[in-house]
């Protein structure tokens, strides 16, 4: 094994990771806070990246531009997805298991949905820089990929200053914490709940696209996709928005240097034995402290 | 300024209150008292609108209090401090302290009523970037407190504040009630401890089995000989 190969892994496998991460807060957050297993999250995720991509083929678009514009159109989008599925089944018993039954279906819907429109074809987001790359030394990063890092790290930063900083944020975390004593402080559950939930969609468009821009996609990937969001949150400990990025880099890293050195079909294997052995030994991720 | 008339509250089939009447005036410090399961906790949360009432009638200065969310009854002044402090334990003091400040109506005045609990709470100052979770008893129970105090509440409901406190820390927070309720603050205590609670308070209600079994002047409840053999242990 040469050193640069290794070294080289190593930083595909953090940039995916970033992505990951940026897929993976939203959803940890409304499992988190909402108690609500969110499955179509990453449907949503990728019904961003063919929203870029029809931005891009038809206009000319490029996806960090469709990225800012997609995240308020999909924050309208599923503030009308809870008022309309969600909130009526978080009265349910096992709000968690409806959850998942319901957007289950969800997730099948929209991908049928994308099959319509886009059909099944694999796709790949292709801006004027695609085949451009930045080459330092031995080491060589195409720029689609450095734009979806950059892309996802601004992505989570301000998810991040938006929980720390803002009143809304910061009651965000508090309903997750203490929802009785949230609102008795004046927190609206139902109006956070809404705002959690929309957010995270509008990362997961984000998040899509930046993935978008790292490998190419077609309309059942949120499967697989949905995978990796599990094991982002399930390592990084439900709700914790830099447990997520640390897992999401961990298990980037790792995916990385499968993909290397493993033959491919090796890859999905390492992954799911992770998610398992997680499941076991650490249900409750690496680190225990929430948002 | 609160009164509760005729008040009944279900939990499915169990009546956790029957007929429950009683009021705060302003300025007042009023007690309330009675055994575990007794709904002294059930009346605090149908008051704060966590609970709603099958039956009977809330009102604030005249106006009826029935059916308002718990962030409207916190706009309206009525602010809690909940059984077991139920800090946000992931958060920092100073975070916590600005969670009370959440409603718009008082969120401008926050660095105002923050350095006044700072100034009621030294200690909580020396703790302010320490996350919730990580206080002893006593701490928390004065964040808890220093929470409410930065909604800026008009009738502050305080339910068990000195649960599992050492006695100097409770008698710490007993002297600070006293000392806000001197100030003009109307408070509504629930407390198991009796005495100390009946020694600070103007009138006082004993809860029994979801009914007011005893009304009246706190000096005149603590020499009644039931209250004497069920709850001071005479």
């Amino acid at each position: 094994m040469d050193a640069v190969l290794i070294i080289q892994s190593l930083i595909s496998g953090i940039m995916m990771g970033m992505v990951y991460a940026l897929l993976g807060v939203g959803f940890s957050l409304t499992w988190g806070v909402m108690h609500v297993i969110h499955i179509s999250h990453a449907a949503f995720g990728l019904l961003g990246a063919y929203l870029a991509y029809s931005m891009l083929q038809y206009f000319g678009v490029d996806p960090v531009v469709s990225a800012a514009a997609s995240a308020p159109l999909l924050f309208l989008v599923a503030c009308g997805v809870y008022q309309l599925l969600i909130r009526p089944i978080t009265r349910a018993k096992e709000v968690i298991v409806a959850s998942m039954i319901l957007t289950f279906g969800l997730a099948i819907i929209l991908e049928n949905v994308m099959v319509l429109i886009w059909n099944a074809d694999p796709r790949v987001l292709t801006p004027t820089y695609a085949s451009g790359a930045l080459i330092v030394g031995p080491f060589y990063f195409q720029y689609p990929h450095l734009v979806g890092f950059g892309l996802s790290i601004v992505g989570i930063t301000t998810i991040y200053l938006f929980l720390k900083k803002t009143y809304t944020g910061m009651a965000v975390r508090a309903a997750w914490q203490q929802p009785e004593a949230a609102q008795l402080y004046g927190v609206n559950l139902y109006r956070i709940s809404m705002i959690t939930f929309a957010l995270a969609v509008s990362t997961a468009g984000a998040g899509g696209i930046s993935l978008a821009l790292l490998n190419s996609f077609e309309p059942h990937s949120h499967n697989l996709w949905l995978i990796y969001l599990f094991l982002v949150v399930i390592v990084g400990g439900v709700g914790n928005v830099i447990g997520t990025v640390l897992a999401g880099l961990i298990i980037g890293v790792i995916t990385g240097l499968s993909m290397a050195f493993l033959p491919y079909q090796w890859v999905n294997l390492v992954t799911f034995g992770l998610l398992m052995i997680f499941l076991i030994f650490r249900p409750h991720g690496l680190f225990r402290q929430g948002v | 300024m609160l009164r509760v008339d005729n008040l009944t509250v279900c939990y499915g089939q169990m009546q956790a209150l029957r007929g429950v009447s009683m009021e705060v005036s302003t300025g007042e410090m009023v007690a309330l008292i009675g055994g575990n399961g007794a709904g002294k906790t059930t009346l605090i949360n149908t008051i704060s609108g966590l609970v709603p009432p099958a039956a009977g009638s809330l009102s604030w200065e005249g106006r009826p209090l029935n059916g308002l969310t718990p962030d409207r009854i916190c706009r309206e002044g009525i602010v809690q401090v909940p059984e077991g402090r139920k800090l946000f334990p992931a958060m920092t003091v100073e975070e916590n302290l600005i969670m009370g400040a959440y409603l718009p109506t008082v969120r401008k005045q926050s660095q105002e009523s923050l350095r006044k609990v700072y100034d009621i709470f030294p200690r909580l100052a020396d703790r302010r970037r320490q996350l919730a979770g990580s206080l002893s008893g006593g701490e928390q129970q004065m964040a808890a407190l220093g929470r409410a105090l930065m909604a800026r509440p008009r009738l502050l409901m305080l339910d068990e504040p000195s649960l599992g406190l050492s006695p100097k820390a409770a008698a710490e927070i007993f002297a600070t009630i006293r000392g806000l309720n001197k100030e003009g603050l109307s408070v509504l205590l629930v407390s198991q401890e009796v005495l100390e609670t009946l020694a600070i308070t103007a009138h006082g209600y004993v809860l029994e089995n979801g009914v007011v079994a005893l009304k009246g002047p706190s000096l005149e409840l603590r020499e009644d000989p039931k209250v004497k053999t069920s709850y001071l242990g005479l």
